[in-house]
């Protein structure tokens, strides 16, 4: 026994079938369009850490092998400073690059008398001090010490810049005209850099 | 559609909060802190300083005392570490030919040095430690530096040639070179 199936060629039907279904799909949605969920607000948050960086990349260590009493030593290299930022403009005026010792009256210590930081000069020709300024300032944006800090530069920022950095030598010099006769020894010190915004 | 558009107001608010507070913090944003460590050191001195580099006696006279150079002021300094006393030696790099007028020649020993005033004593003595040459130095002074070992202090030095007893000197002008060297014993 054979059984077959036969295609039904009637193409009105299935042009009925399909109006129907479309008729059903639109009564469908038009009751959909009436309702409202409640809206849920999602707040989005992403940070940018503003960075900052000061680093020395030649000069850590300065040293003067025979001081001169009476007179200006000068430190034989300078000292090079690159600064490196990435902030926001619109937060950010200006960088500023700060050097400062701790202990003023002590900028370097030896034997018994101490050399204090208004004996230190520092010299920046790309920045602030072009000429040999002794570092008695004070801290600038809570960077420093009083009497005992000098600022180097003061960068603007602004939206050409603010992400860069800049490399400037700061020369150094111990100057002794006037101060009483140093005891033989080393003398040491640290000079602090640091940088802050404003 | 009233409470929606309160929580949305909230958020923003909250949001404009947040971005004051990173607007305050970024102003006063700082680096790390670099270091440069400086080291100078003062080495210890000891110096002398005379006055003058040359005295001269404008005429000799033979077999006599009177033949005195004019004073010369040394300052001797001193900057030290250790030590127990600053010596001041006067001498002569070849004590056979102190002063010399070419072949004719003054040794050491019809020289004469004193400090201040103090008296007169040849140039004969031995070296003071390394300094000065055999027969041919004298020591100037000895300083103790036990109280202190920064000081300083000035002298004259009287200089004369002794020729008493001396053969007659050739006429010309004789020449000669003292040195004057501090040393720390």
């Amino acid at each position: 026994m054979q059984l077959r199936v036969g295609r039904v060629r009637k193409p009105w039907l299935s042009l009925l079938v399909s109006s129907a279904v479309l008729a059903l799909g639109a009564r469908e949605a038009r009751a959909q369009g009436g309702t409202v969920s409640a809206a849920r607000v999602i707040a989005l948050l992403a940070t940018k850490t503003s960075q900052l960086s000061v680093t020395v990349t030649s000069g850590a260590v300065q040293s003067i092998p025979s001081l001169t009493d009476n007179a200006v030593n000068n430190f034989p290299s300078p000292v090079v400073i690159t600064t490196t930022w990435d902030v926001n403009p619109g937060q950010t005026n200006t960088v500023n690059l700060m050097a400062y010792f701790t202990t003023p009256a002590q900028a370097l210590t030896g034997g018994i008398t101490q050399i204090p930081s208004s004996r230190v000069l520092g010299q920046m020709t790309t920045g602030l001090p072009v000429a040999f300024t002794a570092i008695t300032q004070n801290a600038v944006g809570g960077v420093g010490t009083v009497g005992g800090s000098l600022r180097l530069f003061s960068q603007n920022i602004s939206g050409a810049n603010k992400k860069a950095s800049r490399t400037d030598n700061l020369n150094l010099q111990i100057n002794l005209v006037g101060f009483p006769t140093l005891a033989p020894g080393t003398y040491n010190g640290t000079l602090n850099l640091r940088a802050v915004t404003q | 559609m009233q409470r929606p558009l309160n929580r949305a107001l909230a958020v923003a608010a909250a949001l404009a909060l947040a971005a004051a507070s990173t607007a305050e913090a970024q102003a006063g944003l700082t680096s790390n802190t670099a270091t440069v460590t400086l080291n100078a050191t003062k080495l210890s001195t000891l110096t002398v300083s005379p006055t003058t580099a040359t005295t001269s006696i404008a005429s000799i006279t033979d077999n006599s005392l009177a033949n005195q150079f004019p004073d010369v002021g040394l300052t001797t300094a001193w900057n030290l570490t250790a030590g127990t006393s600053v010596n001041l030696v006067g001498w002569f790099a070849t004590p056979a030919s102190a002063l010399a007028n070419g072949a004719a020649l003054i040794p050491s020993t019809k020289v004469e040095g004193g400090i201040n005033g103090g008296g007169w004593t040849a140039f004969t003595g031995a070296p003071v430690g390394t300094v000065g040459v055999a027969g041919g130095s004298l020591q100037l002074f000895n300083q103790s530096v036990a109280g202190g070992l920064f000081g300083t202090r000035t002298d004259q030095l009287n200089l004369r040639l002794n020729l008493v007893g001396f053969p007659t000197t050739t006429a010309g002008t004789y020449t000669g070179t003292l040195n004057v060297q501090a040393i720390v014993q």
